[in-house]
C-alpha cells in the first residue's frame, strides 16, 4: 500500500508540473521519431539526447531521457511495418508480420495495433518496475554466464518454430548469422578474428548495416522484380482501413500478456536484453495460436507479441539499474551515465535517500506511456499512407535517407559497401528462400551466447557439467529441448491417435 | 600561463596593459582556440570506473564554463580496450578527441591484441590514482584473505582479461600459492552482477563502484590494493600488510592522437588543470569516491607513462602472459 501511495504521490507530482509535462512530451516525441529512424534505436536516441539533457534539473532530465527509450521502443515498430525494415534488433521480429499485413494494406491496423502492444508492454513493465522492483532485481543476479547460456540457447532455438517451412535453411542462416557475429576483436581475449587484415572489420559489424542491407535494400530488389502494381490504389481503400482498430486490441489479449511477462521476466536479465524477450514471446504466442500457420503472413499476434514484450523489457533493463546500479542494456548503460552526470549514485540506497526523486521519476514513466498512445494514434493515419506513395518514389526516398543515415555514424564509406554487399546477400537469400531473422538473430544474440559459455567454462575450469548441475539452466534447457522435439512428438503423437480414432 | 599573468597586473590595476599582456601571452601559449565540441572516448561500458571519472571531469569543465566546446562522452567497448583505442589513434591529428585510459591502455597492445600501442598517444594529463578494493558478497564465507588461502583457490572477476584486477589475481595466485581462476565481463557492472549472484567470489573493485555498495552493505571489503591504508576505511588492511607483497593502483588520465598539435594539447590540460581544482570536482568526485587528487602532465606524465608500460611489461612477462 505504501508503495502505491508514493507512486501516485509521484504520478500527481509529475502530472501538476508544466516543465515536467513538456519534458516528458518532448522526450517521447524525439524518441519515436529517432526510433522509426532505419538503424537508429533507443541507445543512439538516449545517448543524443543526454547532452540536451542533463542541463535541467535531475527529475526533468531523467524524464526526458526515459521519454526518449520508451518513445524510441514505441518508434521501432514503424519502419518494421511499413518498410520492412526494423529500425533496431528489438523490432526485428515484428517485421514478420508487420510487414506483411502492411502489404495487404493495413498498415494502419497493424501500426495500431503495434501501438496499443507497446502501451500494454509497456504498463505491465511498468507496474512490474515500481511494486516489484526488490524481488525481481534478487532473481535477476541469479542469472550468471551458466544461466545467459542456456536463455540465449532457447533463444536461438526458436528459429525452428518460426515459421518458415524449411527448418535446414532457418538454420543454416541462424549459422551464417552466429559466424557473422563472431567478426571484429574478440570479446574475451581481444584478438582480432575473421577481419581479414582490415581495419572496418575490426569492430565488428554493426547490427544497423546487416538490417538495413538485408531487409531495407535486399526487399528493395526483390520489388524491382515483382509484377504487382507499382502503388496501392487509395480507392480500394476505405478510411477505416488506416485507423487503428480496438478490436484487434481484445483479440490479441491473451498475447499481450504473456509477451508483456516474457519481455519483462527476460528484460530485467543483465545483458539479455530486450530482442531474446521478442524472440521468445513471438516463439510462445505461435505455440499458443489456433492458427499458427498464419503466423509470418500478417497474424495480428505475431505484431502484438514482439512489441508488447520489447517495450515491457525496456522497464525490466531498469530494474537493476535503480535497485542495485546495474545497467542491465546498452540503452540503461546510458541512462545510468544520465543519473551520474546529474550527480546521483543509483545503487541500493537511491530509492531511500532519493524516495521522492524516485517516484516522481516512475510517475513520469506512467504519464509518458499514455502520451505516446495518442500521439501515436493521431500519427497512425498520416504514416498509413506511405502505401500509397508509388513504390519508386517511397524507395527512392528511403534508400536517400537510409544512405545518409549510415553514412553519418562514422562518416564511413566502408560501411555503406558493407551495407550494400548485405543488400545483395538479402536479396540472393529471398531469392533462395532463406529467411533473414534467423540470420539477424544469430547476429544479435551469438555474442552473448559466446561470452556466456566462454566465462562459465573459466569459472568451471573446463567442467561442462555446470549446465545441468545449475537448476535454472538445467530447467532452461529442458524447456530448449522440447522446443526442437515438439514437432516430432506431434508428429509421432497424430500418427499413433489416428488409426484409434478411426 | 597566461592566466597568471593577466591576473597579476590586473591586481596593480593596470588594466589595458593586462588585457594587452594577456592576450599576447594567450596568442604564445594557445594559440589554440577551440571551434568544435571534443569527443572523449571511454573504453569500458557507461558507469564504470573509467566512464564515471571523464563523466564527472567533462561535467565540471562545463559547469565552469572553462571552454566554448561541449564534450561528448562515447562508450567504444570491446576487445579490452583495442577497440576505443584503435578508433580513438585513427583520428591521427585531431585537436578535439581525447581517449580516457586505464590499464588496458598498456596491457592489450603488449600481448599483441591491439593494432595500436601506447605510442600512438600523446599524454593529455593523468588526474588520479585509484586503489582497488577487494570485496566479497556480504554472505560470502570468506572473511579475509587467510579465508582464501585456506581454501586455496579463488574465483574472481575482471574487466578484460589483461585488466588489474585479473593481473591483482594472478599476483595473488603466486603470492599466496592458490589457484586464482580470472572470469572476464565487460566492465566493473558486469563483475558486481556476477559477485551477488553468487557467480564468482571475490571481485578487486574500483572505489566508485563498490562504494554504495559497501555503504548499503551488499558487499564487504576485505582488502585494499594501495600502499597504505584508505582514509575511508581505516578497519580495511592492505594486501601488503596481510603478508603479501602485492601493491597496484590505477593511474586515471587522458591523452589525445599522436600528432595532435602541441598548443591544443597543452590548452586542453590546462583546463583539466583548472577543473581538478574546483570545488565542484572536489564535492562530485574526490569527496564521493574517498579518492587521492593526482595531477599529471607533459613531460612527467610521459615519463609515468614509460614507467607503467615497463612496470606492466616486467609483471605480464613474469606471468608467463608475454615472452
Amino acid at each position: 500500500m505504501e508503495t502505491l501511495t508514493l507512486l501516485g504521490h509521484g504520478i500527481a507530482t509529475a502530472a501538476t508540473d508544466p516543465g515536467m509535462l513538456l519534458a516528458i512530451f518532448v522526450g517521447a516525441l524525439v524518441g519515436l521519431l529517432i526510433g522509426a529512424l532505419p538503424g537508429l534505436g533507443p541507445t543512439a536516441g538516449v545517448a543524443i539526447m543526454l547532452p540536451v539533457a542533463v542541463g535541467f534539473e535531475p527529475t526533468v532530465a531523467l524524464a526526458m531521457l526515459a521519454g526518449v527509450y520508451y518513445g524510441a521502443m514505441f518508434g521501432g515498430a514503424v519502419t518494421s511495418i511499413l518498410l520492412g525494415i526494423p529500425g533496431d534488433a528489438p523490432s526485428v521480429m515484428t517485421v514478420m508480420d508487420g510487414y506483411p499485413l502492411a502489404k495487404m494494406g493495413q498498415a494502419g491496423r497493424a501500426l495500431g495495433l503495434a501501438t496499443y502492444a507497446s502501451f500494454i508492454g509497456g504498463l505491465i513493465g511498468l507496474i512490474g518496475l515500481t511494486l516489484m522492483a526488490n524481488v525481481v532485481s534478487r532473481y535477476a543476479l541469479m542469472f550468471g554466464p551458466t544461466e545467459m547460456t542456456a536463455l540465449m540457447v532457447l533463444s536461438l532455438s526458436l528459429v525452428a518454430v518460426l515459421g518458415t517451412d524449411d527448418h535446414l535453411k532457418s538454420f543454416l542462416a541462424l549459422g551464417i548469422g552466429l559466424w557473422l557475429g563472431m567478426i571484429g576483436l574478440d570479446q574475451i581475449m581481444g584478438g582480432p578474428r575473421f577481419t581479414f587484415g582490415s581495419m572496418a572489420l575490426l569492430e565488428g559489424i554493426e547490427f544497423s548495416l546487416i538490417a538495413v542491407g538485408m531487409f531495407g535494400l535486399g526487399q528493395m530488389f526483390m520489388a524491382l522484380e515483382e509484377e504487382t502494381p507499382d502503388k496501392v490504389d487509395a480507392a480500394t481503400y476505405s478510411y477505416r482501413s488506416m485507423l487503428p482498430r480496438l478490436a484487434d486490441l481484445v483479440a490479441t489479449k491473451t498475447t499481450l500478456v504473456v509477451g508483456s511477462l516474457i519481455g519483462f521476466l527476460v528484460g530485467v536479465l543483465p545483458g539479455a536484453g530486450a530482442t531474446a524477450s521478442t524472440m521468445m514471446a513471438y516463439g510462445a504466442a505461435k505455440k499458443m495460436s489456433k492458427e499458427p500457420e498464419t503466423f509470418g503472413k500478417g497474424a495480428l499476434d505475431g505484431v502484438a507479441a514482439p512489441e508488447a514484450a520489447n517495450n515491457s523489457a525496456s522497464y525490466g533493463a531498469m530494474v537493476t539499474l535503480f535497485t542495485l546500479g546495474i545497467p542491465g542494456s546498452a540503452t540503461t548503460a546510458v541512462l545510468l551515465a544520465g543519473l551520474l552526470m546529474v550527480g546521483l549514485q543509483p545503487g541500493p540506497r537511491l530509492f531511500q535517500e532519493q524516495g521522492e526523486f524516485v517516484w516522481t521519476l516512475f510517475g513520469t514513466f506512467y504519464i509518458g506511456n499514455l502520451a505516446l498512445v495518442f500521439i501515436t494514434i493521431l500519427l497512425t493515419p498520416i504514416l498509413a499512407a506511405a502505401i500509397f506513395v508509388s513504390r519508386g518514389l517511397l524507395f527512392s526516398i528511403v534508400m536517400g535517407i537510409v544512405i545518409y543515415g549510415i553514412y553519418s555514424i562514422d562518416l564511413s564509406l566502408e560501411a555503406l559497401l558493407i551495407m550494400a554487399v548485405f543488400g545483395v546477400l538479402g536479396y540472393v537469400m529471398a531469392k533462395l528462400k532463406y529467411p533473414a531473422v534467423p540470420l539477424i538473430m544469430g547476429v544479435v544474440l551469438g555474442p552473448l551466447l559466446e561470452l556466456g559459455v566462454r566465462r562459465t567454462l573459466i569459472a568451471s575450469r573446463g567442467d561442462l557439467s555446470v549446465f545441468y548441475s545449475h537448476p535454472i539452466s538445467l530447467t532452461i534447457f529442458i524447456a530448449t529441448a522440447l522446443v526442437i522435439l515438439m514437432p516430432w512428438i506431434n508428429r509421432l503423437y497424430q500418427r499413433t491417435m489416428k488409426p484409434s480414432q478411426a | 600561463m597566461s592566466t597568471i599573468i593577466s591576473h597579476s597586473f590586473s591586481l596593480h590595476g593596470v588594466r589595458t596593459l593586462a588585457l594587452t599582456a594577456g592576450l599576447l601571452a594567450a596568442g604564445a601559449a594557445h594559440a589554440f582556440a577551440p571551434e568544435r565540441d571534443v569527443t572523449v572516448v571511454v573504453t569500458s561500458s557507461a558507469g564504470g570506473g573509467s566512464d564515471t571519472i571523464t563523466r564527472i571531469l567533462t561535467d565540471t569543465i562545463s559547469k565552469m564554463d572553462l571552454t566554448e566546446s561541449n564534450f561528448v562522452v562515447e562508450n567504444r567497448t570491446g576487445g579490452s580496450g583495442a577497440v576505443g583505442y584503435s578508433y580513438a589513434a585513427k583520428r591521427a591529428e585531431d585537436p578535439y578527441l581525447w581517449a580516457n585510459i586505464g590499464v588496458s591502455f598498456f596491457t592489450t597492445p603488449l600481448l599483441g591484441e591491439s593494432p595500436v600501442t601506447y605510442k600512438d598517444f600523446k599524454p593529455l594529463a593523468a588526474v588520479s590514482e585509484d586503489p582497488y578494493i577487494m570485496v566479497v558478497a556480504k554472505d560470502s564465507p570468506i572473511k579475509s584473505l587467510q579465508d582464501i588461502k585456506a581454501a586455496g583457490r579463488m574465483i574472481s572477476g575482471t574487466t578484460g582479461i589483461v585488466a588489474d584486477p585479473a593481473l591483482l589475481a594472478q599476483r595473488l595466485e603466486t603470492a599466496m600459492g592458490i589457484e586464482a581462476d580470472v572470469v572476464p565481463f565487460g566492465g566493473d557492472g558486469e563483475v558486481v552482477a556476477a559477485l551477488l549472484g553468487g557467480h564468482i567470489e571475490v571481485q578487486f573493485g574500483n572505489p566508485s563502484e563498490v562504494l554504495p555498495l559497501i555503504q548499503s552493505g551488499d558487499v564487504r571489503p576485505i582488502a585494499v590494493s594501495s600502499e597504505e591504508r584508505l582514509p575511508a576505511f581505516p578497519d580495511v588492511p592492505t594486501i601488503k600488510e596481510s603478508g603479501y607483497d602485492v601493491v597496484l593502483t590505477q593511474l586515471r588520465g587522458f591523452v589525445m592522437p599522436a600528432n595532435a598539435p602541441d598548443d591544443a594539447v597543452a590548452y586542453w590540460a590546462d583546463i583539466i588543470k583548472k577543473a581538478l581544482e574546483s570545488e565542484n570536482w572536489k564535492t562530485q568526485y574526490l569527496d564521493r569516491f574517498k579518492v587521492v587528487p593526482k595531477y599529471m602532465a607533459g613531460a612527467e606524465f610521459a615519463a609515468e607513462m614509460d614507467k607503467r608500460n615497463a612496470d606492466y611489461t616486467a609483471l605480464m612477462t613474469t606471468l608467463g602472459l608475454i615472452k
